[in-house]
């Protein structure tokens, strides 16, 4: 097992519950979340930023 | 339930445990609170708490998300990992510690297991400001938890793992000033955070360091881990009464979930958890404190959530008061405007 930091934009959605989904998918496909949170919202581009801990088994 | 982000820097509760007068007066008018180390643990200080839930931050944010319940007891058997790369002399004071609140606090724990590797431990700082970091040799850890669990029959988990000495200069300056991100704090959460999820255990992490030379300059905020040779005393007592987690059927009547959660109080600025956007479904009230400054600048109303704002942390408990006695805070307002004669709904 290894632990990696990420980042990673996502477009903002119209409800904090598809957000939420959103995130929570996004992350999976780069490992298995440890930690994450929401550091900044753009909401000119509608975009959010995430940063996250996955951990990654080999 | 009280929340302050680890690693962000805030203004309350970003040093020595230094959030620790809030949850006790949250837990004055609260009839249960719920909150993570981070906020309980000031090394050697803590406080008991009878009405309060200590609940590491990877379990509050299943707890939060409905996955999760929490499980009151009376005891925890509490096992010790050591981190292999503890120095003698510091690894003999950690285990004096250990013996000392058996002997003083009564403490039931476990023999200790020193992992089987150096666990590595690297700090880092994210673009955001936010502090995070990684351990090298984490199956390392997961196998020694394994080992106390299976052969101590410990149902919490403390952790001391050895952290850089040299955390930058200026960092920890700051730090030691009341000032900036604790710089070891996004590293403790991932500990705690993988054994959390492993094993489903109450876990906490206290990091083992060489004493600092006197800095007669030092911070309040910061000051309760300097004390002494280890932050282990306040995680024991934390771990030795935290509630289990309930992750299948049957429930008990005395379970706490999601559901049950009437509030969570958050810094204004760090809205963008898990456990607080998982909490804005379930019809939670959402309470941001303004005056707790972090590095973040993510608010509730940013991420489409109804959050009611307060400027502090004692106007927060005014509003829980309100709430737990069915009073509508707008009534206390000098201000309160006439229902719409135009429009009923």
């Amino acid at each position: 097992m290894s632990i990696h930091f990420i980042a990673a934009e996502i477009d903002l959605k119209a409800s904090t519950g598809e957000l939420l989904q959103e995130i929570e998918a996004a992350l999976q496909r780069r490992g298995e979340p440890l930690r994450w949170a929401v550091v900044s919202v753009d909401k000119l581009r509608r975009k959010v930023l995430i940063e996250a801990v996955v951990t990654v088994t080999e | 339930m009280l929340i302050v982000p680890t690693g962000i820097g805030a203004a309350i509760g970003g040093y020595a445990g230094d959030a620790l007068p809030v949850a006790r007066a949250i837990a004055q008018v609260a009839d249960t609170l719920i909150t993570h180390p981070n906020v309980l643990n000031g090394a050697h200080l803590y406080w008991p708490l009878t009405n309060t839930y200590y609940v590491e931050g990877y379990g509050l944010d299943q707890v939060a998300a409905g996955r999760w319940g929490l499980r009151p007891v009376h005891q925890n058997r509490v096992g010790l990992v050591l981190d292999q790369a503890i120095e003698p002399e510091l690894k003999l004071r950690h285990l004096q510690a250990a013996d000392a609140a058996r002997a003083t606090l009564g403490l039931d724990l476990t023999d200790y297991v020193v992992t089987d590797a150096g666990l590595g431990v690297e700090l880092q700082t994210a673009s955001s400001g936010a502090a995070w970091g990684t351990i090298q040799n984490p199956d390392s850890l997961l196998r020694a938890v394994e080992r106390l669990i299976i052969h101590g029959q410990a149902d919490a988990i403390a952790v001391v793992a050895r952290f850089p000495d040299n955390l930058g200069g200026k960092a920890l300056q700051q730090y030691r000033q009341g000032q900036g991100v604790d710089p070891l704090a996004g590293a403790e959460a991932v500990i705690s955070h993988l054994v959390v999820r492993t094993f489903q255990l109450p876990c906490a992490h206290a990091p083992a360091l060489s004493p600092l030379p006197l800095d007669s300059t030092l911070s309040p905020r910061s000051a309760a881990e300097e004390l002494g040779y280890t932050f282990l005393p306040s995680v024991l007592a934390g771990l030795s009464q935290a509630p289990q987690f309930v992750t299948q059927a049957p429930a008990q009547a005395s379970d706490l979930w999601a559901e049950q959660i009437d509030a969570v109080v958050i810094p204004a600025t760090a809205c963008g958890g898990g456990a607080v956007m998982s909490l804005s479904q379930t019809g939670a009230r959402i309470i941001a404190v303004a005056d707790n400054k972090t590095t973040m600048q993510v608010s509730a109303d940013a991420l489409g959530m109804n959050a009611l704002r307060v400027n502090s942390y004692l106007e927060a408990i005014g509003v829980l008061v309100t709430h737990r006695a069915g009073i509508s805070s707008a009534a206390l307002h000098p201000t309160l405007p006439s229902l719409n004669r135009g429009n009923a709904i």
